[in-house]
């Protein structure tokens, strides 16, 4: 669909809150009641949300009086902070626009995670799947090193996602000790350069290189 | 024997019992014609017996025929009428499927993008709100081509339009129009709130409120004490324009009596506090926690 939003049920009621001394100043007010639920990818999603109409001489008013939202599945911990918030500022655009880029991310993160297990059986190892929040790296001769690639995705106050990619550590007590220029330690933080520099792809392949190349 | 039928000299008609022998003759055969014309009427008439027999049978048969048409045509008749009532229900639960297709058709303007078809393209419908309150829609009328372009649209001059179809129309039509979205939704926050201020606040206001079409710079002299002499000049910029809060805020304050100058540590720690509120909060709720805090401190003094 045009928006990656396919809506399967949707239904309206319309009350008139028209008062007789409104009328008479030619002030018309009407409450009316939706219900919407549709799917955006794997989400579906469930809205009923009233909008009060506020008629009189000048002009027309149009307002979200009340928003409710109910999403499944509810993995997406970091999608029902996001639910919250647009239900509290009633704000049914912002939901559906961040919501079509949190999908998007997601689906970008599931085919990069997906990507990489395939080129690299051996050492990509995904804890909780196809839906992981993180990708494992190990390395075949020298086990006990592990890279862990956290890849969070993140809806701000004004409903802006973007992925926020952090690296964890695991190396051996021994490593650690011989490590005198400090490279794990700094590690994270150089990793989010070169996110900056590479990107993300190119970024997670280097890491994969390095501890790929230790195998030869 | 002389011959009978010689006429004897002396002319006499000697065939007197030859006559009469053949006249019986004659006679005799007379009635065998006869009853053989007879044999042949009395064939006839059976033949035409039979023949009638078999119009009769027909005629029936027709008339059944008939009858039965007839019989048939007034119940296919009451067919077809009753095949119309089917076909009214039929119709009828068409027309309600058709009016929930079309129903859920406008519901995707609450997603903030729709779209309808055109002979050439798509028309695409760009609804904003701020807060709840639903505001201007928009449309942008797509042709589908290579390349794609925009046949006509209702965007404001002042929306980057083409900074936005340059960076991501032939590329990636969905994130064109969300991009899109994005500025419309802020730029229609930013009015929302400027229109609020000027409307709700302007006992507030100093002097009128300042701002450009795009509403991304706000220029303003208030004052929070209704009664008193001081007032602040603010300015506030947006520069991220998808956003509907300013990145900055500048506020001054202006004492009538002892000018810029004298600033007290109250005053210092109000013209801070502005600032920050106007960055973190909409305009027109700024204004109304002014109105609050005013009301209150009323309350308290009398």
């Amino acid at each position: 669909m045009l928006t990656g939003f396919n809506i399967t049920d949707y239904s309206k009621k319309t009350e008139d809150l028209t008062s007789t001394e409104m009328t008479e100043e030619s002030i018309k007010k009407v409450l009316q009641r939706h219900r919407l639920s549709g799917s955006c990818h794997v989400v579906t999603f469930q809205l009923e949300f009233q909008i009060l109409e506020i008629q009189n001489k000048e002009n027309l008013s149009s307002v979200i009086t009340d928003l409710s939202i109910v999403m499944e599945p509810t993995e997406y911990s970091e999608l029902s902070e996001f639910v919250s918030r647009a239900e509290e500022r009633r704000d049914l655009f912002m939901f559906f626009r961040g919501l079509h880029f949190f999908v998007e991310w997601c689906e970008y993160r599931k085919r990069t995670f997906k990507y990489f297990k395939d080129k690299y059986p051996d050492m990509v190892h995904l804890p909780k799947g196809a839906c992981s929040l993180c990708m494992g790296i190990r390395s075949t001769s020298r086990p006990g090193f592990e890279l862990v690639i956290v890849w969070r995705i993140q809806i701000d106050e004004e409903g802006k996602v973007s992925p926020v990619l952090d690296l964890l550590t695991k190396i051996p007590q021994r490593a650690l000790e011989l490590d005198k220029n400090r490279v794990i330690e700094t590690a994270p933080l150089s990793f989010r350069t070169l996110l900056g520099v590479l990107g993300i792809e190119a970024a997670v392949e280097c890491l994969i290189r390095l501890l790929h190349a230790g195998n030869e | 024997m002389e011959q009978a039928n010689s006429v004897r000299p002396d002319g006499e008609p000697k065939a007197g019992i030859l006559a009469h022998l053949e006249g019986l003759e004659a006679q005799m055969s007379r009635p065998c014609k006869r009853s053989k014309e007879l044999q042949q009427a009395r064939a006839e008439e059976s033949a035409l017996g039979t023949k009638i027999h078999e119009l009769r049978r027909l005629r029936d048969k027709l008339r059944a025929e008939v009858n039965q048409q007839r019989a048939r045509g007034k119940a296919s008749s009451a067919n077809v009428e009753s095949g119309q009532t089917v076909e009214i229900g039929e119709q009828e639960v068409l027309e309600r499927k058709q009016e929930s297709v079309k129903a859920i058709l406008q519901a995707y303007r609450f997603t903030g993008l729709s779209g309808k078809q055109t002979s050439r393209g798509v028309c695409v419908c760009i609804s904003t709100a701020f807060e709840g309150n639903l505001l201007d829609s928009y449309f942008v009328d797509l042709v589908i081509q290579r390349p794609l372009w925009i046949h006509h649209h209702s965007i404001p001059v002042f929306i980057p339009l083409e900074k936005i179809a340059a960076k991501y129309l032939q590329t990636d039509v969905q994130r064109f129009l969300f991009s899109l979205c994005e500025s419309l939704n802020a730029y229609a926050g930013r009015k929302y709130q400027a229109d609020r201020l000027q409307s709700d606040f302007a006992a507030f206001l100093i002097r009128p409120l300042q701002r450009n079409s795009l509403c991304n710079l706000l220029s303003f002299t208030y004052k929070v004490d209704l009664m008193g002499q001081s007032s602040f000049c603010a300015r506030l910029l947006y520069k991220d324009l998808t956003a509907t809060l300013p990145t900055d805020a500048t506020v001054t304050y202006q004492d009538s009596l002892l000018g810029t100058e004298a600033l007290s540590a109250l005053r210092e720690e109000q013209r801070a506090s502005h600032e920050a509120l106007f960055c973190t909060k909409p305009l027109h709720q700024v204004f109304a926690s002014f109105a609050r805090e005013e009301e209150l401190d009323l309350s308290l003094a009398s």
